[in-house]
């Protein structure tokens, strides 16, 4: 085991180069692109189908069996399968660029297809039930008020359930942050924090493996109060309602 | 000439274990324009039911009603309705909740906020346009959902138990308000209540429902001069008379 000064002093020097690999900064700017676009995408499709599935039948009945299926199969099931469809394609590549030192360049569709499938589901759940949770007594004011069905949606619904769609957000990118590092521990990867871990824990730097973990807790719970941040100040009401 | 009527209304639902539950019974009644008319009886009665079905929100299983001539068929401009519960938008602070029936008519925002203003004054409320619900005491909020209401001009104000949550003082109070407002604006009111007190107070008429099945067994005009005086020898007679005609539909019940 490492001593703790050698664990500090890693910590202390984010920016110094590891194992040729790249500083603790760069590694974390990798993983957290990743997660931040596939976590955006996750939310620019699973809000808006969460809002249709919670208020169309329909939607619903379409939708339900197929996710019901999903669900229960964990994200991190998906990356080797992910890993074989993609392979390790990156955004970069996609947009007809082969070689670029941007970031770009290390962000595989692989990895943002299971941050995306990871954030997804708590998103889409959390808003469905926001919308099917807003109570009878909301809606039926707003119509006896003279709202239309789309009014209705805009300025009831809509707001009534932002708070469960806050709450989605915030755990989807919890789970995403977490699926990132198993995905970039595995063959194929090339940078992010995770695949620091493997790589230092098979060169036994130990120190390096442990400030990694760290950092890990860390930027999760950076990501996760930036998200509270956001719904606090849009939902007060949600907080102080009884 | 009656202003709303309500044509022989029956209304069944279907109960959990699939049996039809008779609430209104053939219920049959007329109220003209500016009348203040306060329906009172036992709980269950179908009072809220009878106030759901003019405001659009159900339709009966037979009968009809009819408001300004017009067959009540669903939710309608010239009708709103305030809840028992607190009905105000969480998300929305005094003065935009006020407004929001504004809003729905895409009316500008100036001329919206200006009503509203008035509304507040006229409820009483100056000084808390801005605060939000979860701020505001439940009297405060109930008279937030009558201004609310009133910012849609509906010529017919259907209100179910408004004050039931409040305390006595606050209760007589906001009475008083909305008798006030009752004059000022010119509107027909159906207030349902289960106090006596209340509906002695507000009443112009009242309509006494029994229960099981829900119709009415009292119909009589209030003739008392405003402002009402609780303590008179007038208002305690009729005060006992309605208590005493409650107290027989209740005992007529449990005779079942």
């Amino acid at each position: 085991m490492p001593k703790v000064e050698a664990v500090f002093d890693r910590l202390l020097h984010p920016f110094s180069d590891l194992l040729d690999t790249g500083s603790y900064v760069w590694h974390i700017i990798v993983s957290a692109s990743r997660v931040v676009l596939g976590f955006i995408l996750a939310a620019l499709i699973g809000i808006p189908l969460g809002l249709l599935v919670g208020r169309y039948l329909l939607f619903h009945k379409i939708f339900s069996p197929i996710i019901e299926i999903l669900r229960p199969l964990c994200p991190i099931a998906w990356i080797p399968f992910a890993m074989a469809i993609f392979k390790t394609y990156t955004i970069a590549e996609v947009f007809g660029v082969r070689y670029t030192t941007t970031i770009f360049g290390h962000i595989q569709l692989g990895m943002l297809f299971v941050i995306f499938y990871g954030g997804f589901f708590p998103i889409f759940l959390n808003t469905v039930h926001g919308v099917k949770s807003v109570k009878n007594i909301f809606m039926e004011s707003a119509l006896l008020l003279g709202a239309d069905q789309r009014k209705l949606f805009k300025k009831v619904i809509l707001p009534a359930s932002l708070p469960a769609v806050l709450t989605g957000l915030r755990l989807g990118l919890g789970i995403s942050w977490m699926v990132i590092i198993a995905a970039e521990m595995l063959p194929g990867s090339d940078a992010g924090i995770g695949y620091l871990i493997m790589f230092s824990y098979e060169l036994a730097e130990m120190d390096i493996l442990i400030a990694s973990m760290i950092l890990i807790g860390a930027v999760g719970a950076l990501l996760s109060y930036v998200v509270k941040l956001a719904s606090d100040r849009t939902s007060v009401w949600q907080a102080k309602e009884r | 000439m009656a202003f709303l009527k309500v044509y022989n209304v029956t209304k069944t639902y279907i109960g959990a274990r699939k049996e039809e539950i008779l609430a209104l019974s053939d219920l049959a009644f007329d109220c003209s324009d500016r009348e203040f008319l306060c329906i009172v009886g036992p709980t269950g009665c179908g009072k809220t039911t009878l106030l759901r079905l003019i405001a659009g929100l159900e339709q009966p299983t037979a009968g009809e009603i009819t408001i300004a001539d017009k067959i009540v068929e669903g939710i309608s401009k010239n009708t709103t309705l305030v809840f028992q519960q607190y009905s105000l938008f969480p998300w929305r602070n005094v003065i935009d909740n006020i407004a929001f029936s504004m809003e729905m008519r895409n009316i500008h925002k100036r001329t919206r906020y200006e009503e509203a203003q008035r509304l507040i004054r006229l409820v009483g409320l100056t000084g808390f346009e801005k605060a939000f619900p979860y701020e505001l005491s439940g009297g405060m909020q109930q008279r937030v959902a009558i201004a609310r209401a009133l910012a849609h001009n509906p010529k017919l104000l259907l209100l179910d138990e408004p004050f039931g949550a409040l305390d006595e003082r606050t209760r007589h109070r906001l009475q008083e308000e909305l008798l006030t407002i009752w004059e000022h604006e010119k509107k027909t009111v159906v207030f349902v209540t289960h106090n006596i007190d209340e509906a002695v107070f507000l009443a112009s008429r009242i309509l006494v429902m029994r229960d099981r099945p829900g119709s009415i067994e009292y119909d009589f005009q209030i003739d008392l001069p405003r402002p009402r005086d609780r303590r008179s020898k007038e208002f305690l007679e009729l005060h006992i008379m309605v208590r005493e005609i409650l107290e027989r539909i209740l005992t007529n019940t449990n005779a079942y």
